[in-house]
C-alpha cells in the first residue's frame, strides 16, 4: 500500500465536514441522499482507479513535467488553468468556511480578517515548499490528529444519546431517486486522488489494487459517519436545521472525565491543523500548476504576484461570503466539480494510454 | 541569500499578524460566568418571562467557593432579557459554563415556548450538553438553593442530573440538544426531570412528559423508575415485591429491555415488551428460604408486568410517546406515509409485557 496516496485521499475525507458535505447530504436525506451515497461510492472508486492508473505511468512526475515539451501550448494553458481554478476554489471554500467556524465558536470578538491573516501566513509558507516537504507536513499532521479524531468518532458511536432508530428511519428512504447534488457532495470524499496531478512527484512505482480496496472501506465508513452520526444525534427531522451538523454533533458529546468536558473544542483544535493542510495541499497544486504554465523559470516577482492574488481572493471571500451564501455556492461548485473531474479523468486516461502505447 | 530574505519576510509578517489581535480578547477577570439559567413566567406586568442568570462569583479564599449572584430580568424573549441583564452587571456575561437550564412548571405548561428552546440551540456559546429540567415551585427558587455539600455554584445540580454523582433510577436527565431533537422528531416525545427546591436540598424524582409543544403529564417516582427501565438508561434500582404477608426488596444490577412492534394483518397490533431484571435480595420483612426464591421471582414478574403495563397505558392514553415506539415503527417501514399510519395505530395498540426476574444472590444472609 502506498501511504502517500492514502494520505491524499484521507485528507479529503476528513475535510468534508468543513466543506458542507454533511449539510448538503442531510438536506436531501429524504430526497435520495442515501441512494446518492451508495452511487457515489462506485463513481468515486472508479475515478480514483483510472486517474491513478494513468498518472502512475509517469513515475515521479507531476503534470507540468509530463506536459513540459507539449507542442500545444494553448491547450496546455487551458487545461492547467481550469484545474487551477477548481483547486484554488476548493481551498478557498474550505478556508472561508473554517474562518467562519472559528470566528463563531472560538473567538467571536476577533475580526475575521486577522484570523485569515494568521492562516494565510502559514499557508503561504507551506505552499512554496517543495512538494516532498508538503507531503511530510501532511504526514505529520495526519499522524498527530487521526487517532484523536478516531477517538471522537468512537465516542460518538458508543454514545447513549445516539439514536439508531433515527438513522434507520433515514435509511428507509433508500429507494428514492438519487439527487445529483447529493451524489456530487458524496463523491467529494473520494476526490483526494486528484491531488496526484502534482503529488505524483513523490509517489514511487505503481499503485497496487490494495490501495483501492482500502480506500473503498474507509470511504464507506467515512460517508456513513459523516451522514448518519449527526442524524443519530439531532434526529431525522431535526438534523437539517443545523448549519454545521458536525460541529453541533461535537458539541453534543461529553467526555465526563477528560480535562476538557466539551468535545467541540477538541474537535475544532484538531480541525485547525487539518484545514490548514487541506487548504495548503489544494493551493500547492494550484500554485505548482501555475508555475508550470510559464516557460521560463518563475521569478521572485511573479511568485509574489501569484501569492498576492491568492491572498486577495481569500480576503474578498471572507468579506463578502457569509456562511449562507457560501453554502449555496458550494452546492453548485460540487456539481461543477464532479462534471469537471469526470472529463479530466476521462481525457487524461485516454491521452496517457495513447502516449504510453 | 535569497531564501533567507523570503523567510525573513514571512517572519516579519507573522509578527505583525500576532500584533493585530490586541483588542479582541477579554481577560478572564473581566468575564462573569453564568452557571445556570432559569426561566419563569413573569407574575405581574406586561412582560411574559422572568429570566434569571446565576453567576459564579470568584472568591479569593479557599473556604467559600460556592458564592453566587442571581440577576433576574423581565422580558418578552430570552435575548431581550440577556441584553438588559448585561447592562446590570459590570463584566462581560459569558455563557460558556452554563451547564444547567431550568424552566419553571408554569412555563412548560404553556404553549408557544419553542422560541426559548431554539434560542438555546441557536446561541453558539450555550453548550449542547447543558442539562435541562423543570423547576418547582419556580426556576428562581431552584437557582437560589444552596446545598451544604456544594463546592461550586450549581455543582449539586450538575452532579445529580449527570451520572457522575449519585446514581438513581428516579432521575431521567436530559441535555438541551436531546430535548430539541425530541421536540422535532416525529415519533418520540420529550421528557424532562422535575426538580423540586427544598431548603438546602433538591428533590428530583419525577418527570414531566411533553407533547411537541408543552408539558402534558407528570409521572410520580415509581412511574419514573419504570420509564427508566423502558429507556434502558439506568440499571441500579430497587423493586419491591409483595407476596402474602412478606415483602422483599430486590436490588437490581441488570435491567434489559427489548420491544418489538407487531402489526399482523387483520388482527389488532400489539407491542411486545420484554424486560429482564437481575438482582440481589436486599431486604425482607420475614425469613425467606432459598427454595422459595423462585416463587418470589414469579411474584415479582407478575407485579412488574402489571406496573409496566399500567405506565405504558397511561402514557398511551395521553397520546404521548417518550420511549419512541413511533420512531421505531417509522424506522422499520419503508413506505413514506408510515407516520400517518402510526398515528392511527398507536391509540389502539395493546401492550404485552413479559418480565423475567432473576434473584441471583440473597446478600450475605441466606
Amino acid at each position: 500500500m502506498n501511504r502517500y496516496y492514502f494520505y491524499l485521499v484521507l485528507l479529503n475525507m476528513l475535510i468534508n465536514v468543513i466543506i458542507f458535505v454533511p449539510k448538503i447530504l442531510i438536506d436531501y436525506r429524504y430526497e435520495g441522499a442515501v441512494m446518492g451515497i451508495l452511487m457515489a461510492i462506485p463513481i468515486g472508486i472508479t475515478l480514483n482507479y483510472f486517474y491513478s492508473k494513468a498518472i502512475t505511468k509517469f513515475p515521479e512526475q507531476g503534470l507540468p513535467e509530463i506536459l513540459a515539451n507539449s507542442k500545444h501550448r494553448w491547450l496546455k494553458m487551458i487545461h492547467f488553468g481550469s484545474i487551477q481554478i477548481i483547486w484554488f476554489s476548493a481551498g478557498l471554500i474550505t478556508l472561508v468556511g473554517f474562518i467562519d467556524i472559528l470566528s463563531r465558536f472560538v473567538n467571536p470578538e476577533m475580526p475575521k480578517l486577522s484570523l485569515l491573516a494568521i492562516y494565510l501566513a502559514a499557508i503561504f509558507l507551506i505552499i512554496q515548499l517543495p512538494t516532498e516537504r508538503v507531503m511530510y507536513f501532511l504526514e505529520i499532521v495526519l499522524f498527530l490528529n487521526i487517532p484523536l479524531i478516531g477517538f471522537i468518532i468512537f465516542k460518538a458511536f458508543t454514545n447513549e444519546y445516539l439514536s439508531w432508530d433515527s438513522m434507520l428511519e433515514v435509511g428507509t428512504h433508500l429507494f428514492e431517486r438519487p439527487s445529483l447534488k447529493s451524489i456530487a457532495a458524496a463523491t467529494y470524499c473520494f476526490s483526494g486522488y486528484a491531488n496526484l496531478i502534482i503529488f505524483n512527484r513523490v509517489i514511487k512505482g505503481k499503485l497496487k489494487i490494495w490501495n483501492f480496496i482500502v480506500i473503498f472501506f474507509i470511504g464507506v465508513l467515512n460517508l456513513f459517519t459523516t451522514f448518519f452520526i449527526p442524524i443519530g444525534f439531532h434526529g431525522s427531522d431535526g438534523a437539517q436545521e443545523y448549519l454545521y451538523p458536525w460541529i453541533s454533533t461535537a458539541d453534543s458529546l461529553r467526555l465526563t472525565y477528560s480535562p476538557i468536558e466539551r468535545v467541540i473544542f477538541l474537535f475544532l483544535m484538531f480541525y485547525m491543523s487539518i484545514t490548514l493542510m487541506s487548504v495548503s495541499v489544494h493551493w500547492h497544486v494550484a500554485f505548482e500548476l501555475l508555475k508550470g504554465t510559464f516557460k521560463e523559470k518563475v521569478s521572485m516577482k511573479k511568485n509574489w504576484l501569484v501569492l498576492a492574488f491568492f491572498g486577495g481572493c481569500s480576503i474578498v471571500g471572507v468579506i463578502f461570503l457569509n456562511s449562507l451564501i457560501l453554502h449555496k455556492l458550494t452546492i453548485y461548485w460540487m456539481m461543477f466539480r464532479l462534471g469537471f473531474e469526470i472529463i479530466l479523468v476521462g481525457s487524461f486516461f485516454f491521452w496517457a494510454r495513447r502516449r504510453a502505447a | 541569500m535569497k531564501m533567507f530574505s523570503k523567510w525573513g519576510w514571512m517572519v516579519i509578517i507573522l509578527v505583525f499578524v500576532f500584533l493585530l489581535n490586541g483588542c479582541g480578547f477579554k481577560d478572564i477577570d473581566k468575564r462573569f460566568f453564568v452557571v445556570s439559567i432559569g426561566v419563569d413566567l413573569a407574575k405581574d406586568g406586561p412582560k411574559k418571562y422572568l429570566v434569571s442568570l446565576k453567576f459564579a462569583v470568584p472568591s479569593p479564599s479557599k473556604d467559600k467557593t460556592n458564592e453566587f449572584a442571581i440577576v433576574s430580568e423581565k422580558a418578552d424573549s430570552m435575548s431581550e432579557a440577556v441584553r438588559i441583564i448585561k447592562t446590570k452587571v459590570d463584566k462581560e456575561v459569558d455563557f460558556s459554563h452554563a451547564k444547567v437550564i431550568v424552566l419553571s412548571e408554569q412555563v412548560v405548561k404553556e404553549k408557544g415556548n419553542a422560541g426559548i428552546f431554539y434560542w438555546f440551540a441557536r446561541r453558539r456559546d450555550i453548550q449542547g450538553i447543558a442539562w435541562t429540567a423543570i423547576a418547582k415551585p419556580s426556576a428562581l427558587a431552584v437557582l437560589k438553593v444552596k446545598p451544604k455539600s456544594e463546592n461550586l455554584p450549581s455543582n449539586a445540580l450538575i452532579l445529580s442530573l449527570g451520572k457522575d454523582g449519585s446514581e438513581t433510577p428516579y432521575v431521567i436527565s436530559e441535555f438541551i440538544f436531546d430535548m430539541k431533537y425530541k421536540l422535532i422528531e416525529k415519533g418520540i416525545d420529550p421528557i424532562l426531570p422535575i426538580i423540586e427546591a427544598e431548603k438546602d436540598l433538591f428533590e428530583i424524582n419525577k418527570v414531566g412528559l411533553f407533547n411537541k409543544s408543552h408539558m402534558v403529564m407528570k409521572l410520580g417516582p415509581e412511574e419514573t423508575k419504570i420509564l427508566n427501565y423502558l429507556r434502558k438508561r439506568e440499571e441500579k434500582s430497587a423493586v419491591k415485591v409483595k407476596k402474602g404477608n412478606t415483602t422483599i426488596v430486590i436490588d437490581t444490577h441488570k435491567v434489559k429491555t427489548k420491544y418489538k412492534i407487531y402489526t399482523p394483518k387483520g388482527k389488532a397490533p400489539y407491542i411486545k415488551v420484554k424486560v429482564s431484571v437481575e438482582g440481589t435480595m436486599e431486604e425482607a420483612t420475614r425469613r425467606v428460604p432459598n427454595e422459595k426464591l423462585s416463587d418470589y421471582e414469579k411474584a415479582a414478574e407478575k407485579s412488574l408486568n402489571r406496573e409496566i403495563e399500567k405506565v405504558l397505558v397511561k402514557i398511551q392514553k395521553a397520546n404521548l410517546d417518550p420511549i419512541g415506539f413511533g420512531l421505531r415503527y417509522r424506522s422499520r417501514h419503508f413506505n413514506n406515509d408510515d407516520w400517518e399510519e402510526w398515528k392511527w395505530i398507536y391509540p389502539a395498540i395493546t401492550f404485552k409485557v413479559h418480565t423475567k426476574v432473576q434473584i441471583a444472590d440473597t446478600g450475605l444472609i441466606e
